[in-house]
C-alpha cells in the first residue's frame, strides 16, 4: 500500500470542493459570459458533467473497493492496456496542475506582485505544496478542512458588502434567447466539473465509506451554489462588461465601498485565491504523485515528490508562452482534453466494467 | 540528544534567515516615497497632444510628522498639494512620462477622481478609458467628470472646507444634485446597447478671493459613440436623473395657478421604472415615475391640511416633474439623438427577439420612440403648520 493515511468522508468532500472552486470563481464568469451572456448564472445549475464523473467515481469504487480508477482500469481491460491508460492520468494531472500553477502565478504577478519574477511565485507555491504532499493524504485533507471556513468567510466578505451596488435589471431578460446559450455555458463549465473525477483517487482512503456518496453530492451542490452566487454577483455588478474583464470577481472586491470605510478590498480576494489555489494544487499534485508511484509499482511515493514538483514548475512554464495563449487554450483544446480524460475514459471504463460483469454473471448462471 | 541538536541548528538558522525577507524591506515603498495622486485631469492641447495633469498630496517626510503612515493633512501643517502636468501622444505615453517630472514614485491606487477637459471629451474618451480600465492602478469606482474649459484649471483649485479638490468633487457627486458616474458605469454606458453616455459637467465658481474659488457640478455632458456631442443645463439634468432613476435629493418650488405665492416641497423618495412596449413598428416607453414629497414652505393661500388643496398641489408637482423630464427628453432624443436613458437596454430586457432583429436600426428608431409619462406624486408631511399664517 503506497498510502497508509486515512481521511474522513467530510474531509474528502471539503477537499473536492476546494479543488474545483478556486479557479472557477476567478475565470469562469468571463468565459461563460462570452457564450451565455446574462444567463451565465444558469449554466452551473445545468452542469451535467459533474454528476457523471461523481457517479462513475462512486460506482467504480463500489465494484472495486479500495482501488482508484487506474487500478480498477487494470482489472477491467487487462494489465497491459490498463497500464497504458493508467499512464495518461499522472501525465494529464501533471499537465493540468501546470496550468493551475501558471494561472495562480500569472494572477498574483499580474494583479499584485507586479515586479516579482513569475518563477519565484510559482516556485514558492510548488515548494510549499510539495511539503504538504509529502505529508500524505491526511495532511492534504486536513488543510482542506482547515481552510474551508476561512475560504467561505472571505467569499462572503466580498459578496455581502457588494450587495448594495448590484443592479437586478442586469440579469434580464432571463433566457431571452432560450436555453441554448446557458447550455453552451455548461460546456465551458465542464472544465471544472469534470475535475470531480479526482474523487476516485481519494475514495480508497475514506474511512466512513457509507457517507462518501453523501459528502461528494454535498460538495457538488456547494460548488454549484458558489458558482451561481459568484456569477450572479459579477453579472449584477458589471452587466455587459463581465466578459471584458480578465478577472471579473476581482473587480467585485475592488468595487466594494461600505460607508467610505471598507474600500480597496482586493487583498481579500488575493487571500481567497492563494488559499484556494493552494488546496487545488496540493490535491492535483497529490494525485499526480500517487498515481505515478502506483504506476511504477513503488513502495513509497515520498521520494518522487520533489522531482515531480520540479517537473511541475517546468510544466507550468511550458504550458503556454503567455497568458493569452493559455486562456485561449483553456477554452478550446484543454477543455476537450479534460473532457476526454476526465469524462470519456472513465465512462468507457465504467461501460466495459458493466458489460464484463453482465457477461460474467451469465457465465456463472450457465 | 545529539541527533535533535543536529536538526535544531539548521532549523533555527533557516528561521532567522526568513526575517530578511519577511521584513518586507526588499520591495519597500514608504508613504513618503510615493506621489499619491488624488485627482487626475486630461486635456487635449492645441497641437493635439494629450496633457495629463495630476494633483498630489505631499506627505511630508521630515519633522514631527514622520511617525504614523499617513498624516492627516488638515491636522498639522502638511496639507500641501501640487499639480504637475505632462504631455504625450496618448494616455499611456503621458502616464509614463509622468514619472520623469516627479521625484517620488507615482501611485495611482488612491486616485478617485478623473476629470476630462471638454475639448478631449469632444475628441473622444475611448482612448483614455482604455488605459484607465486596463491599468490595475485606477479604481473602477473613481468618479468621472467633464470640465467646462480645461481640466487642469479645476485641479489647480484648492477649495476651502474640503481637504482637496478631489474630495470636494466626490462629495458633491455623492450628494446627487447632479449625476454621479463612476468609471465602471461610464464603461458600461460606452459599451452598452445604447452607445450613449452621460458625465457630470464641472464648472469653476470664481469668487473674489481667487484662493476660495471652487468647482461645482453644473449640468451634464452628453456622449455618443464615446464623443461628447452636447451638454445639458442643470434643469434638464434633473430630467435625466428622473429618467435614469438616479434622483436623490431635490427641492421643488411651484407657484400653483389661481393663487399667489409659492409652495416648496422636498423630495423624499423618487423612483422611475421604464416599461417598454412594442406594437408592430411602434416602439414606446412608459416611464412610471413615483415621487414622495414633504412640504417645506407655503406662502400661498392653499390650506395644506385640506385634501382638495393637496390634490391641486399634486397636479402642479406632477406637471413640474413632467416638464423637466420632457426638457431632457426633447434635447436628448430629438436634438442630440443620444440614448442616454438606456432605452435600448429596457427594450432588450423586455423584447430580446424584437431587439435582436432591429438592433441595427436603433439609431433610426430611437428618435421616434414615444415616451409616455405616468407621474404619481405623493405628498407626505406638511410640516408643523398647515395654512400660511401670514
Amino acid at each position: 500500500m503506497v498510502e497508509s493515511g486515512k481521511i474522513s468522508a467530510s474531509q474528502a468532500g471539503k477537499l473536492l470542493y476546494l479543488t474545483v472552486i478556486p479557479t472557477a470563481i476567478l475565470t469562469s464568469p468571463a468565459m461563460i459570459f462570452k457564450v451565455a451572456k446574462q444567463d451565465l448564472w444558469i449554466s452551473p445549475i445545468l452542469a451535467w458533467s459533474g454528476l457523471i464523473t461523481v457517479f462513475i467515481a462512486l460506482r467504480l469504487h463500489r465494484m472495486f473497493p479500495g482501488e482508484n480508477i487506474i487500478q480498477a482500469g487494470e482489472r477491467i481491460i487487462g494489465k497491459f492496456l490498463g497500464k497504458m491508460v493508467g499512464l495518461i492520468f499522472p501525465l494529464f494531472y501533471l499537465y493540468l496542475n501546470g496550468i493551475v500553477v501558471r494561472e495562480y502565478g500569472e494572477f498574483v504577478v499580474g494583479a499584485l506582485l507586479v515586479n516579482t519574477p513569475l518563477i519565484v511565485v510559482l516556485g514558492s507555491m510548488v515548494l510549499v505544496c510539495a511539503i504538504v504532499v509529502r505529508g500524505g493524504i491526511e495532511i492534504v485533507g486536513r488543510f482542506a478542512e482547515l481552510f474551508l471556513p476561512a475560504f467561505i468567510t472571505l467569499f462572503l466578505l466580498i459578496i455581502v458588502p457588494i450587495l448594495p451596488d448590484l443592479n437586478i435589471s442586469n440579469m434580464l431578460p432571463v433566457m431571452g434567447e432560450g436555453i441554448a446559450p446557458s447550455l453552451a455555458g455548461t460546456f465551458v463549465l465542464q472544465l471544472w466539473f469534470s475535475e470531480f473525477i479526482t474523487y476516485s483517487f481519494i475514495l480508497p482512503f475514506v474511512t466512513d465509506q457509507k457517507n462518501a456518496a453523501k459528502s461528494i453530492m454535498f460538495a457538488l451542490g456547494a460548488v454549484i451554489l458558489t458558482l451561481v452566487v459568484s456569477n450572479l454577483a459579477t453579472l449584477l455588478l458589471l452587466g455587459g462588461l463581465t466578459g471584458d474583464y480578465a478577472y471579473p470577481f476581482l473587480i467585485l472586491a475592488r468595487y466594494i465601498n461600505l460607508a467610505e470605510f471598507f474600500t480597496h478590498l482586493e487583498s481579500l480576494f488575493m487571500a481567497i485565491w492563494v488559499l484556494g489555489a493552494f488546496v487545488k494544487i496540493c490535491a492535483f499534485f497529490y494525485v499526480t504523485v500517487l498515481s505515478a508511484a502506483q504506476w511504477m509499482n513503488l513502495s513509497d511515493y515520498k521520494p518522487i515528490v520533489y522531482p515531480l514538483g520540479f517537473l511541475l514548475i517546468l510544466v507550468s512554464l511550458w504550458v503556454a508562452p503567455n497568458y493569452q495563449e493559455m486562456t485561449r487554450a483553456i477554452s478550446t483544446s484543454v477543455n476537450l482534453s479534460i473532457f476526454t480524460v476526465f469524462v470519456a475514459i472513465p465512462v468507457l471504463l465504467f461501460g466495459l466494467a458493466c458489460v464484463k460483469k453482465a457477461v460474467h454473471k451469465n457465465k456463472n448462471r450457465r | 540528544m545529539e541527533k535533535t541538536k543536529r536538526k535544531t541548528v539548521p532549523l533555527l538558522l533557516a528561521l532567522s534567515l526568513c526575517t530578511f525577507w519577511l521584513a518586507g524591506c526588499w520591495d519597500q515603498t514608504e508613504v513618503n516615497d510615493l506621489a499619491i495622486i488624488t485627482a487626475a485631469g486630461l486635456d487635449l492641447t492645441e497641437d493635439h497632444q494629450l496633457e495629463l495633469s495630476i494633483k498630489i498630496n505631499v506627505t511630508s517626510s521630515s519633522g514631527a510628522q514622520q511617525m504614523g503612515g499617513s498624516s492627516d493633512p488638515s491636522g498639522g501643517g502638511g496639507g500641501q498639494s501640487i499639480v504637475r502636468s505632462v504631455k504625450g501622444k496618448n494616455m499611456a505615453d503621458a502616464a509614463s512620462k509622468l514619472q520623469q517630472v516627479m521625484t517620488r514614485k507615482v501611485f495611482w491606487g488612491q486616485d478617485e477622481v478623473f476629470i476630462f477637459g471638454e475639448r478631449l471629451a469632444k475628441e473622444g474618451l475611448s482612448e483614455p478609458m482604455n488605459f484607465l480600465l486596463r491599468h490595475p492602478g485606477p479604481r473602477e469606482r473613481a468618479n468621472l467628470f467633464v470640465s467646462k474649459g480645461s481640466a487642469k484649471a479645476v485641479l489647480e483649485l484648492d477649495p476651502p472646507v474640503e481637504r482637496s479638490v478631489a474630495d470636494a468633487l466626490r462629495s458633491m457627486a455623492k450628494e446627487r444634485t447632479g449625476l454621479n458616474i463612476t468609471m465602471k458605469e461610464l464603461a458600461q454606458m460606452m459599451t452598452g446597447k445604447a452607445n450613449a453616455a452621460v458625465i457630470p459637467l464641472v464648472e469653476i465658481k470664481h469668487t473674489q478671493k481667487p484662493q476660495d474659488s471652487f468647482p461645482f457640478i453644473h449640468g451634464t455632458a452628453i456622449l455618443k459613440n464615446g464623443k461628447m456631442i452636447g451638454r445639458m443645463n442643470a434643469a434638464a439634468t434633473r430630467g435625466i436623473l428622473w429618467l435614469r432613476n438616479e434622483i436623490n435629493r431635490a427641492t421643488v418650488t411651484v407657484s400653483p395657478k389661481n393663487s399667489e405665492g409659492t409652495v416648496s416641497v422636498q423630495l423624499l423618495r423618487g423612483q422611475t421604472k421604464l416599461v417598454p412596449h412594442i406594437h408592430g413598428d411602434d416602439w414606446a416607453i412608459t416611464a412610471q415615475i413615483d415621487a414622495q414629497d414633504d412640504i417645506i414652505e407655503n406662502t400661498t393661500d392653499l390650506d395644506l391640511t385640506n385634501p382638495q388643496h393637496i390634490e391641486v398641489l399634486k397636479s402642479e408637482l406632477q406637471a413640474d416633474i413632467n416638464r423637466r423630464v420632457r426638457t431632457a427628453l426633447t434635447q436628448a432624443q430629438k436634438k442630440m439623438k443620444a440614448d442616454i436613458f438606456q432605452f435600448a437596454d429596457a427594450f432588450y430586457r423586455q423584447y430580446p427577439k424584437e431587439w435582436n432583429r432591429n438592433k441595427g436600426r436603433w439609431d433610426e428608431i430611437y428618435p421616434k420612440v414615444e415616451v409616455r409619462l405616468q407621474t404619481n406624486v405623493k405628498i407626505g408631511k406638511s410640516g408643523l403648520i398647515g395654512q400660511n399664517l401670514f
